[in-house]
């Protein structure tokens, strides 16, 4: 589907102006010409409530970015359905972008179409994830990818058997998952017979 | 509708709407009745499982809400869409809910929560792989996103029949799990009743398979391993019927276990506090 498919309507979009931003106007009166780049900047660098060191941007959150006028549309894609943080990046969003020079309107969209997938994970966040105690999902996904019909297909087998996490403390691969369900429904839990510390993993 | 909230629902009983109903409510009410779990589940592994499943249900119901209010109006602001959200999760009289009864029953014993998990999360796997063929491009696209999540609730529901199986048959845990799966397979066939308006959803594409057609596939899968599990009694006939206390579901006949139970306790907020936002 196209970026502007109907299902970036599907999640409220936040016509929030961004509060406490007074209008950006030089001193001859002439509205601030928005840059592009600094928009996207800003809403990169928005934390994950739930993973403060690791950015949206760095999860590959950001789909899609427009700026018209002093109106900037954001869609994001969720990395779970179920994400409780959605709201809160929501309003962090609409935060950031509006605190760039220019911005009066700031619309953030969720959609489910391109699916989020861990490989939209950058280097740097699986790094910091990494830093943070949680084994970042790692090499590609076996059966992810496109199917003829050009339709998104994810994984479907769980497939930790074959997928040892190296363990974010010790780096040992001796490892194994303890249970499906973890914190948050992105994460499960594993256990490293190396160092003998229980640890957390990003699901695939 | 529930007078209470003034917001402006599509029309609840066209076709398109039925079926997204009955995707949302399944969800939902599963949902509900696996939290029941949450702080009181048999270990703290299981207490995470269910208290995700319930989760992942609630919010998989909101999904499918949004995708049946469609693209918001553009006047229409985020506390608009969850005004409409929350009118259909929870200001629908129980008459317009669209789930099976199974779905509504309570949790009872460990046992039978695992064995309705198991029935159900069989069933919702089929459906949402048949969804992702939907000639509505939301619903295919949803459908890709919720199967890849529900794999884990498959995943949970398979490893519990055959850790519980594996003794054999004259193991206490086989036996009380077979008692349980006796109690809720016959209740699961009423996942398979069809939704008001069914046939026009399915020749408009947005339903690729229906419901009644789903069955046999449920029966290929979890026939096998049934079987396998030592439970081979159990596998239903091709045309057996709904017990008539199961039935229903998908045309709002509820039983006293979400009219008189769950309903009353999960809109109890919003009937007290209309429009309250949390």
């Amino acid at each position: 589907m196209t970026p502007m498919s109907r299902l970036s309507d599907v999640h409220p979009p936040a016509t929030v102006d961004p509060a406490g931003v007074p209008a950006t106007v030089d001193p001859a009166g002439v509205p601030a010409t928005v840059d592009p780049a600094s928009v996207r900047a800003a809403v990169d660098a928005v934390p994950d409530p739930e993973l403060p060191p690791v950015t949206i941007g760095m999860l590959g959150m950001v789909h899609h970015l427009d700026v018209a006028g002093g109106k900037v549309l954001v869609e994001l894609l969720p990395t779970f359905s179920g994400c409780p943080a959605t709201d809160m990046i929501e309003r962090d969003v609409v935060q950031a972008a509006g605190s760039v020079v220019g911005v009066t309107q700031v619309v953030v969209r969720f959609r489910y179409d391109p699916p989020w997938t861990p490989e939209r994970i950058t280097a740097e966040g699986r790094e910091r994830l990494r830093e943070f105690g949680i084994a970042p999902p790692g090499g590609a996904l076996v059966s992810a990818g496109v199917s003829t019909e050009g339709r998104s297909v994810l994984p479907l087998a769980v497939v930790d058997h074959d997928d040892p996490r190296p363990c974010p403390y010790c780096g040992s691969i001796d490892t194994q998952r303890d249970a499906p369900f973890g914190p948050t429904p992105c994460r499960d839990l594993r256990f490293c017979a190396a160092c003998q510390q229980p640890f957390e993993a990003f699901k695939n | 509708m529930s007078a209470s909230v003034d917001v402006d629902l599509p029309d609840l009983a066209s076709p398109r709407t039925q079926v997204l109903l009955a995707l949302a409510d399944d969800a939902l009410i599963s949902g509900h009745r696996s939290s029941h779990w949450t702080g009181v589940a048999p270990s703290l592994e299981e207490d995470l499982a269910f208290s995700t499943i319930a989760q992942d249900g609630i919010n998989h119901a909101d999904v499918w809400f949004q995708v049946l209010l469609g693209p918001p109006a553009g006047a229409d602001t985020g506390d608009d869409l969850r005004a409409k959200v929350d009118a259909l999760g929870l200001g629908r009289e129980p008459h317009e809910y669209r789930h099976a009864v199974l779905c509504e029953r309570p949790p009872r014993d460990f046992a039978f929560t695992l064995a309705r998990h198991w029935t159900y999360e069989h069933f919702e796997a089929l459906r949402l792989e048949a969804l992702t063929d939907s000639s509505e491009p939301d619903v295919a696209a949803v459908a890709v996103k919720l199967r890849h999540e529900a794999r884990y609730h498959l995943e949970h529901a398979d490893h519990w029949l055959s850790r519980l199986s594996a003794g054999g048959s004259d193991d206490a845990a086989h036996q009380r799990f077979g008692e349980a799966l006796a109690a809720a397979i016959p209740e699961a066939l009423g996942l398979f009743e069809s939704v008001d308006g069914e046939v026009e959803a399915i020749a408009d594409g947005l339903l690729p398979i229906g419901h009644a057609t789903l069955r046999p596939a449920w029966t290929a899968v979890i026939g096998p391993a049934l079987r396998e599990a030592g439970y081979g009694e159990l596998v239903p006939d091709p045309d057996a019927a709904v017990p008539s206390v199961a039935a229903g579901g998908r045309h709002g006949r509820h039983s006293p276990d979400f009219t008189d139970d769950v309903w009353p306790e999960m809109t109890a907020l919003y009937r007290a506090h209309p429009g309250a936002r949390w």
